[in-house]
């Protein structure tokens, strides 16, 4: 049970951290980015790139990945989601063309093959039976870390509190004199950043290959339709009950299951309750 | 040479030499991925063995020139890739470095335009199968690689003389991948392991190949009790293998895992892949190789300078067979006789030694020879051997083991052995 | 909206003209091009749902996908001749289509496009978990039977599909349901004001869609004579289908065909030249690009352009 425990926490944390920046967009902009996906990917390549093939040390790897994780966010909001302002199909499908460029740039550069990313921290230490890297138990802190970090940012700050402000109706925060274009692009770039860097997390529990910005994409997806949209907390508590079953499907029904469990979930979310478990009624 | 390399490098320059070369000449296709070590090499080995045909005069005096169709590993691309070969290119023979669900996508094309074709890395056994059911629309298609049956089914002596006799395990738990790939070899391991290994099968864990997380699946298998783990793997291999090692997890693992055939296996798991132990197709990573070998395998150095550093075992199908296709077609006076052709195919043999001992051979089965182990028939299949002394062919697989240091051998069959089967570091016998 | 003489004149020369294609060009081009036809039938199928109704889709080769497997297993483990197997799938992926109708009743715009999306990689692992004996798991099937052999067969039989959808699609949309369909487009609550059933014209554009979908994916695999869960419940293909139906034109008949004959042709032609990877990407960039300059397509292009030259003669 213990097991069940702490294998539950290390995966939901890492969920958590990858639903984070798909929903901030989601919630602010009200825009499906199905490139989100592709700043893991990006991350990911960025960080192996510089730690692992010219031995940069393992922090630089990382901050080059959140660094270039949010240019990324900034130019596509102002390259892409700017020139397209008002339609939102219009945005998706271009993300979505977005996404697959990047991944064919990704087998440009560095191959079809995957790659294993080095432990951040090596070591495992053995907890009542179950096996705890480092690596993934610094990752799962980490990302409660950066959530909470986000949490206060939006709930305290100024540019935080326009966020949210910008969230539930553009129109008023315009008139109370908030620059909505600045917002937004501050929240791309948050995004970007928190995916790149969820991107090194997640490559490092998993691999690394072209086309992994489908698995987590479709994690946060699953997390946003779950969750309604809006809420830090909804997405952390939905990011846990995702990673939970995941864990307890393996452990406990069938492993090869995992994946159908969670598609039904989101399925029958959407049909018995639209909004999600945490949704606001006006969305 | 160089107009040759050129002609890889600069895709432009490629089809203005393709576009001019006469339509007499002799015109090989290549179907693959053109951005994975498994279809470089089969691209490469065949780009090797052209060139060295060229330089004695081409085939029947004319000169070979070789096309490639990039299949993206996509299914849907695949099939316009062999439509483009048949079609756009005409050309009179394909080389295929295809995974297995690729090439059952192209191979009702190959049934359609009857095309001499060979498969230097599918094992799939159901492309032998329908061989059988349908000798007459599969006559042109030939696989120089052991099918997966019968590496599954020497892999089980493996069990018997190392994993029981050796190290001393009675019982096995299985962690196989949900694929059609993981669902034929469990079955067949789980047929075998007892009655000729004497190996109790504890429990089965199929797992979904998206995983991202193996911890509750390792956790599981410790807590069936078994003696070690069975992996069989050809996906994702690379995670479960990283995972084990990270976690660390306290029995042994051996198997099939697909991701540690190539030499690249070392780098791209940054080292994080010690202990794991594979089956591996011949010539394995770590196989001891005869000199026309060893000499391919330095022109191939020579030459690329980009992964895969060392072909893959299907850079030395494709560099034999592709000789051995031209070797038939000189015979049958072309390729376009196919029936002719792929009898003359069938003849085949080209046995390599290493002082004096068998370490490749190159040929196929007939339609009718019955393997003795198996008792079943692997018309246009590669030759290969299930019992020592492994004097007819090559064994149909090795097994080979990444030690922590980063070095690799083979550590089955004996007579093959480089090193001996070892145990991770962090597992207490 | 009234149908005109010069209408059935512009079918009828591009038929002519189609139809005489196999003795103007390789056979190697008609192979190219029985894959755009194939293309511009689900893209018409996609369009019927998404760009006229709105409700935009990304999970459509859900509904190809049951059309295709459907016949693939039929006619390959019941030995279902072909004839009965396709009527069958086409109407399997009909039942189907209900079942994405049914979230569209209570949900709109991007959560439906997200449950599409959940629909595609529910039918992905199921494919490959249940029932591997029936549906070939992983690797799929191979060896099915064909309806035709040989290019120029084969261009016929996918440019009459072709042919027969579009125009059908065409004279459909403009019947007073086409007009109704496009308003809801536009907006919804207009329509249910006008007294309209909403619910029952959703049924109507989703049941075509599928109806579509199921008879273009069961041709498809009939073409191809394979077919792998990889190939069809993938992202990659969702990507293609929406984008010709984009880059062309969507809420028109004629945009998603100039669409899928433009990807099509832009990744064949590109092949000679880069082989590799490259190819993707160069034909990803063309996509984005053109795209951004023009979200409602080459069809919007051309006939800007035309009624500039209209304008300055």
């Amino acid at each position: 049970m213990t097991q069940i425990l702490i294998q539950g926490l290390l995966l939901s944390g890492l969920y958590a951290l990858i639903a984070m920046g798909f929903t901030l967009i989601f919630s602010v902009g009200r825009i499906l980015n199905l490139a989100y996906g592709a700043y893991l990917l990006i991350g990911g390549y960025t960080y192996f790139y510089f730690a692992q093939t010219l031995g940069m040390p393992k922090i630089a790897g990382v901050l080059l990945a959140a660094i270039l994780g949010c240019t990324m966010g900034i130019l596509k909001f102002k390259l892409l989601v700017k020139p397209l302002k008002g339609d939102h199909v219009a945005v998706e499908i271009s993300s979505l063309i977005l996404a697959v460029v990047l991944q064919a740039g990704v087998v440009l550069m560095f191959g079809d093959s995957s790659k294993i990313l080095l432990p951040i921290i090596p070591g495992v230490e053995r907890i009542a039976g179950a096996a705890v890297p480092y690596s993934n138990l610094f990752a799962a802190v980490a990302s409660w870390v950066i959530l909470i970090a986000l949490y206060f940012f939006v709930r305290k700050t100024h540019t935080g509190r326009a966020m949210q402000a910008v969230s539930m109706d553009p129109k008023g925060a315009a008139i109370s004199g908030i620059d909505a274009d600045r917002i937004n692009m501050i929240t791309w770039g948050i995004s970007g950043t928190l995916g790149a860097v969820a991107g090194v997390f997640f490559a490092s529990y998993t691999q690394l290959y072209p086309g992994m910005w489908v698995a987590p994409l479709i994690i946060a997806v699953a997390v946003v339709i779950v969750g309604g949209i809006g809420s830090i907390i909804g997405t952390l508590i939905v990011a846990h009950i995702i990673g939970f079953m995941e864990v307890m499907t393996s452990a406990f029904i069938a492993p090869e299951l995992r994946g159908v469990m969670t598609m039904a979930l989101i399925i029958g979310v959407l049909i018995l309750r639209p909004k999600g478990l945490f949704g606001r009624e006006e969305l | 040479m160089q107009l040759t390399k050129t002609l890889f490098s600069t895709a432009a320059l490629s089809t203005l030499l393709l576009s001019s070369a006469a339509f007499a000449d002799i015109k090989v296709g290549f179907i693959g991925s053109l951005s994975s070590d498994t279809g470089l090499s089969t691209l490469r080995g065949a780009t090797i063995a052209i060139e060295e045909l060229n330089a004695k005069g081409g085939l029947m005096g004319e000169k070979i020139v070789l096309v490639s169709a990039d299949t993206g590993e996509d299914v849907t691309e695949g099939v316009k890739a062999y439509e483009y070969l048949a079609e756009s290119e005409e050309v009179d023979f394909i080389i295929s470095g295809s995974i297995d669900d690729v090439t059952l996508g192209w191979l009702p094309r190959m049934q359609e335009f009857q095309i001499p074709t060979l498969d230097t890395w599918t094992s799939y056994i159901g492309i032998i199968d329908m061989v059988i059911e349908d000798p007459e629309t599969m006559a042109p298609y030939f696989m120089n690689i052991a099918s997966d049956e019968a590496l599954a089914t020497l892999y089980i002596n493996f069990g018997a003389d190392v994993l029981k006799k050796e190290m001393g395990w009675e019982s096995v738990v299985i962690l196989a991948e949900d694929t059609a790939f993981g669902g034929a070899i469990t079955g067949l391991v789980t047929e075998a392991l007892g009655p000729v290994a004497g190996i109790e099968v504890k429990e089965i864990i199929t797992y979904d190949v998206n995983t991202n997380d193996f911890a509750p699946l390792f956790s599981k298998a410790e807590a069936s009790g078994a003696d070690f783990i069975y992996q069989v793997s050809s996906v994702n291999s690379q995670v479960i293998s990283s995972q084990y090692v990270k976690l660390q997890v306290p029995m042994g693992m051996t198997g099939v895992n697909v991701s540690a055939l190539g030499m690249e296996y070392w780098e791209d798991t940054g080292g994080q892949g010690g202990g794991i132990s594979t089956l591996s197709p011949v010539p394995s990573v770590g196989y001891a190789l005869d000199a026309t070998s060893e000499a391919f395998v330095k022109t191939y150095k020579a030459k690329y300078s980009s992964r895969p550093a060392i072909p893959h075992f299907n850079g030395f199908n494709a560099y034999y067979g592709l000789k051995q296709a031209m070797a038939a077609a000189e015979e049958a006076g072309g390729f376009k006789d196919v029936k002719k052709w792929a009898a003359a195919m069938e003849k085949q043999d080209l046995t390599l030694k290493k002082d004096d001992k068998l370490v490749l051979r190159y040929g196929f089965w007939d339609k009718d020879t019955v393997e003795p182990v198996t008792g079943r028939t692997y018309p246009h299949n590669a030759l290969f051997d299930l019992t020592a002394p492994y004097e007819d062919a090559a064994p149909s697989m090795v097994v080979v083991q990444w030690k922590e240091d980063g070095s690799v051998g083979v550590v089955y069959p004996p007579e093959f052995a480089t090193t001996t089967f070892t145990l991770p570091s962090w597992v207490k016998k | 909206m009234e149908l005109r003489w010069y209408h059935f004149a512009a079918w009828a020369a591009f038929v002519v003209f189609m139809f005489l294609m196999p003795e103007m060009v390789s056979k190697g081009t008609l192979r190219i091009f029985i894959f755009a036809n194939f293309l511009a039938v689900f893209a018409i199928s996609w369009d019927v749902l998404s760009g006229r109704t709105g409700y935009v889709s990304f999970g459509h080769p859900f509904l190809i996908g049951i059309g295709a497997y459907t016949t693939a297993i039929l006619t390959k483990r019941f030995d279902v001749p072909v004839e009965l197997s396709i009527p069958i799938a086409v109407i399997v992926t009909m039942i189907a289509g209900l079942l994405v109708v049914l979230p569209a009743l209570r949900i709109k715009g991007s959560y439906f496009a997200l449950i599409t999306l959940a629909y595609m990689e529910l039918i992905y692992q199921l494919v490959q978990v249940i029932r591997p004996d029936l549906t070939g798991g992983t690797r799929g099937m191979s060896g099915l039977p064909t309806l035709t052999r040989g290019a120029v067969n084969g261009y016929y039989m996918s440019l009459t599909l072709m042919v027969i959808v579009a125009f059908c699609v065409w004279l459909l949309m403009r019947t007073r349901i086409g007009t109704a369909l496009s308003a809801i487009g536009m907006n919804e609550e207009a329509v249910k004001g006008s007294g309209l059933s909403v619910t029952r014209l959703k049924l109507f554009a989703f049941l075509l869609s599928a109806l579509i979908a199921g008879l273009g994916g069961a041709f498809y695999v009939h073409y191809l004579g394979s077919i792998a869960p990889r190939a069809l419940f993938d992202i990659n293909f969702v990507f293609t289908i929406i984008v010709a139906a984009l880059i062309g034109g969507a809420s028109t008949t004629i945009g998603p065909i100039i669409g899928a004959f433009f990807l099509t042709f832009l990744l064949e032609y590109l092949r000679p030249y880069l082989p590799g990877a490259e190819r993707y990407f160069i034909y990803g960039g063309v996509a984005l690009l053109l795209y951004m300059y023009q979200p409602k397509g080459i069809y919007e292009i051309i006939n800007q352009g035309w009624s500039k030259v209209r304008a300055r003669s």
